[in-house]
């Protein structure tokens, strides 16, 4: 029986004011003592046994008679949690003193034997204790690691959202606005604005794939060499490549990352962009009619050593908005099941061009949290904006 | 989401239904590797039940495509619907996963 397999040592505190049971007790389970599965200690009331509790943490369980001088076993039941609250207690009690036992569950025992004790049910009565101790501590424990991990996800989430930039440099030639809505578990979106020579900005937004610790730890470092690659590279397409080729070297989870990486000139309205594996850039126009940006062919980076990733040149004209979103948006799901899709993104701009960059990323989250509804989402919405002033 | 899988002429054909995503990509992958464990023979995914595939899922095809490919074992998917198949254009996955629009062309594909 797995009850007695366990060869922890178990100590149980015996309560009782008559001192027969002492002896009694060490006599008819001296094989369990010998073998090393219980160990007994002795008190005469419930002060002594409170006062035991309060000094042994070892104890694990408590047997305890119900009539006894200065505190009573009734009393005593009240009181254990106070000072031993993961502890369980078994009565004994007289035979048929069904008043007193109800009281005695009622009070939260865990079980009760009945004298004449039969030392073969008490056994089994202890072991049966004993067993749900272990598991209720177990669980405990289980609970405790839960809320450390929880708390560890929650500082992965206030990390993730603490390097998204949240100040957007205003200028008169274009303006830019980002924004991610985080899902219930960590995610791995991130967008960033990267400052480059001769007032060009770099743009990139991303989704790792997967979520939690794993996808947190990606975003980050997906991040931070493109932020080195952006600074070095020529174009877009030599920033991918070289963020590929480095997160392609010991990659064995087979993480990866989908990304848009852009290249605004303000000084010719040209965006120069890559992409790798995402969702193409949708350009809405100054009368709300939008043109979804042709893709480059590119291939999600992390999955293959050695890609060249290619890039287009795209002129925006004046009035012309850019917005880069992840599949959070378009993979967003209703209470009938359907996704939110492409067509309605569109849709909600062209009844409605958008006034700047700002006014464009707050239609998107509008847009995703109406369709929503109360469905919780899985994954992070996320969208960056750039405007071309007129 | 489930796995269903059927071994026919040197092929294993496995059907996955439902939607794989973060909640269950776990299971996925287990289910997969359980699949092709001690086994030489083609791997057929077919994708007709699949009602949708996350990032989490995709990894794990990625996961399956490289190890078969360094055992030298054929890979093929199958009948994804639309938004699976855009999903698979999208990412890139398509240029280095071969995809077919029936279970019978994707067999004749790995020689079955």
């Amino acid at each position: 029986m797995t009850m007695t397999e366990s060869r922890q040592k178990h100590k149980i505190l015996v309560v009782d004011d008559e001192p027969d049971l002492e002896p009694l007790m060490l006599q008819r389970m001296r094989r369990y003592i010998r073998t090393g599965v219980y160990e007994f200690v002795f008190a005469r009331n419930g002060v002594e046994a409170l006062e035991a509790l309060d000094v042994d943490e070892s104890i694990d369980m408590v047997l305890s008679d119900i009539n006894m001088p200065k505190m009573d076993g009734l009393t005593l039941l009240e009181r254990i949690p106070d000072v031993a609250p993961d502890i369980r207690a078994v009565i004994i009690s007289a035979y048929g003193d069904m008043k007193n036992i109800r009281i005695a569950m009622n009070r939260g025992a865990f079980d009760f034997v009945t004298k004449p004790v039969d030392f073969d049910d008490l056994k089994f009565t202890i072991d049966r204790t004993l067993q749900h101790i272990r598991e209720w501590r177990d669980a405990l424990s289980a609970r405790d690691k839960l809320v450390v991990l929880q708390n560890e996800l929650n500082v992965a989430s206030m990390m993730q959202q603490s390097i998204l930039p949240n100040k957007f440099a205003r200028n008169d030639d274009y303006k830019l606005f980002g924004t991610m809505q985080p899902a219930r578990n960590v995610g791995g979106d991130f967008f960033d604005v990267i400052g480059l020579s001769d007032g060009r900005v770099g743009l990139a937004i991303a989704d790792v794939s997967g979520k939690g610790v794993p996808a947190a730890l990606f975003m980050m470092s997906s991040r931070t060499l493109l932020k080195g690659a952006a600074m070095r590279a020529d174009g877009p397409g030599e920033a991918l490549t070289e963020v590929n080729d480095v997160l392609n070297e010991d990659n064995d989870a087979c993480m990866f990352v989908t990304m848009i990486y852009a290249v605004y000139n303000p000084k010719t309205g040209e965006l120069t962009y890559a992409d790798g594996g995402h969702d193409p850039p949708l350009v809405v126009h100054a009368d709300g009619t939008t043109t979804q940006l042709p893709v480059t062919e590119g291939i999600a980076l992390g999955v293959m050593p050695g890609f060249d990733y290619d890039q287009h040149i795209h002129q925006l004209a004046p009035g012309d908005t850019v917005v880069l979103y992840t599949d959070g948006v378009t993979e967003a799901i209703n209470s009938e099941e359907e996704q939110l899709g492409l067509d309605r993104l569109r849709g909600c701009f062209e009844q409605d061009p958008p006034q700047g960059a700002e006014d464009a990323g707050h239609r998107v989250i509008d847009l995703v949290n109406d369709f929503a509804g109360d469905v919780p989402q899985f994954d992070d919405t996320t969208c960056l904006v750039l405007r071309r002033e007129d | 989401m489930g796995i269903n899988a059927e071994r026919a002429d040197g092929t294993v054909i496995a059907k996955a239904d439902g939607r794989i995503d973060s909640s269950n990509s776990r299971e996925f992958h287990t289910e997969l590797e359980a699949v092709v464990a001690d086994s030489d023979a083609a791997l057929v995914l077919d994708f007709e039940d699949v009602a949708y595939i996350s990032s989490a899922g995709m990894r794990v095809i990625l996961l399956t495509a490289k190890s078969l490919q360094k055992s030298g074992i054929k890979l093929a998917l199958c009948s994804m619907n639309d938004s699976i198949r855009e999903v698979f254009k999208i990412s890139g996955f398509d240029k280095i996963i071969e995809i077919h629009e029936s279970q019978a062309e994707a067999l004749s594909a790995v020689g079955a």
